[in-house]
């Protein structure tokens, strides 16, 4: 790939590059990737909502439109571990003229000490979390290439700094980063950023299983007090989605914890 | 007559080009606790638009699923009060242009081990990941003193005192990173 001739510097400096942006948005219909659709739809955004369950798309859309948005949200069914799906996604985005954005944010958490690891769900969660997120940004990067700019945001965890009994989510959220970092460094003269949101501890359908007592360990161990809602970290994706002088960065949203005592209690 | 294990057998697993400097290096170290070093296969750079999903699949997917395997076939063996030791190549590490495969690998071990350190503190075992510099091509033998401090620095690990080193990575890269953030 290629940098454009003229790098579209000016532009994005003055705020063009968020104007008329399409992201793309998997898990768009989950716990955090619902808050970070409304967000980029509010910002201006034509947000492809991008997810496996259909239902939760379409609801999803529902409430972004239904909210007073204009119609700028669209549903997507995506398997992002289904090369056909990915291809179909990138496709119904080049018919809105993008994507010039992609947050990778589908993601599944499951896991369990090494010694339990089932190899079956940890391939599974490398092919949710990892292989399918590069396979899209392989996709999408060269449309951002020729248009001189786009932004990849790709949601990685906590864990990648380490989380006991997460062996399997921290290993592919670890490797995203690792990845972005080198992404960043190849795309960054194409007009490209690549950066990553390593969210905490988040209220959402995908932590409401959690037993009480790690539950309780987590959040006393939150040094802003308070879990963490998918609106922050909506915000932080939206910033670096329009950020166009940060890149191969991983901004950790989680209320201090990363530098709080593991184990305070 | 039987001949006893010794109980402090450095073993290397993995497949990855550091493994000959490995084997060579440990050959040097006397470990007072069972230890192991793993090598994962990195792959070489490759432009993103290159990567297939074959070969995200073969070179990330299959090289972190021989990393989960080859810790797990040691798990018993360290437990308890071991010694793991994953060894990276630095440069994916870091991060490098067209290292996405590499990188991606580099980092998720760099995960797990980090995610082991805290998961067998329990057990008493300590689990650090070393990264060593480029040395040139992989058809040049590497410089004598790379190999020293690598197994200087495996010494220090898996010798006594090393129960008191966990969750740390080390850079032995003679300066080459100072100034670059780290992942």
């Amino acid at each position: 790939m290629t940098a454009p001739e003229s790098a579209p510097a000016t532009a994005s400096v003055t705020g063009a590059h968020r104007a008329g942006r399409v992201a793309l948005v998997t898990g768009g219909a989950g716990g955090i990737g619902r808050a970070i659709c409304a967000r980029l739809v509010a910002e201006g955004a034509t947000v492809v909502v991008a997810d496996l369950d259909r239902d939760a798309v379409e609801a999803t859309v529902g409430d972004i439109t239904s909210a007073g948005q204009p119609a700028q949200a669209h549903p997507l069914v995506l398997d992002v571990t289904d090369p056909a799906s990915r291809s179909a996604a990138i496709d119904v985005c080049a018919g809105l003229g993008g994507p010039d954005v992609l947050v990778n944010c589908a993601g599944v958490l499951r896991d369990a000490r090494v010694g339990k690891l089932d190899p079956g769900l940890f391939r599974r969660l490398l092919e949710i979390n990892l292989l399918g997120p590069l396979a899209l940004v392989r996709l999408a990067a060269p449309g951002m290439a020729q248009r001189g700019r786009g932004a990849v945001v790709n949601l990685a965890s906590r864990a990648w700094l380490g989380t006991f009994g997460s062996t399997a989510y921290s290993t592919a959220k670890g490797g995203l980063v690792g990845a972005t970092r080198s992404l960043a460094l190849e795309l960054g003269r194409c007009g490209i950023t690549v950066n990553a949101v390593a969210p905490g501890f988040v209220e959402t359908p995908m932590t409401d299983g959690l037993p009480p007592e790690i539950r309780r360990r987590t959040l006393d161990a939150i040094p802003v007090g308070r879990a963490g809602h998918p609106d922050d970290v909506a915000g932080a994706v939206a910033y670096l989605a329009r950020a166009p002088y940060v890149t191969g960065q991983v901004l950790v949203v989680c209320g201090g914890r990363s530098i709080g005592d593991p184990y305070a209690a | 007559m039987t001949i006893p294990t010794p109980i402090r057998l450095v073993h290397v697993v993995g497949s990855g080009a550091l493994t000959p400097l490995v084997r060579r290096a440990v050959e040097v170290v006397d470990a007072s606790a069972p230890t192991t070093c793993v090598v994962p296969r990195v792959p070489g750079r490759a432009p993103l638009a290159e990567l297939s999903d074959v070969r995200l699949a073969d070179e990330v997917g299959d090289a972190l699923d021989d990393v989960l395997a080859a810790v797990q076939g040691e798990l018993a063996r360290l437990q308890p009060g071991g010694r793991l030791v994953f060894v990276l190549p630095a440069a994916p590490l870091m991060a490098v242009r067209a290292g996405t495969a590499a990188s991606a690998v580099a980092g998720g071990v760099l995960s797990m081990a980090r995610t082991l350190s805290i998961e067998l503190a329990r057990d008493a075992v300590a689990v650090n990941v070393v990264a060593l510099d480029e040395d040139g091509p992989a058809d040049v033998p590497p410089t004598p003193e790379r190999g020293a401090a690598l197994g200087a620095q495996l010494a220090a690990l898996a010798g006594p005192g090393g129960e008191r080193i966990t969750g740390q990575e080390i850079y032995l890269t003679a300066g080459s990173d100072l100034g670059r953030s780290r992942p």
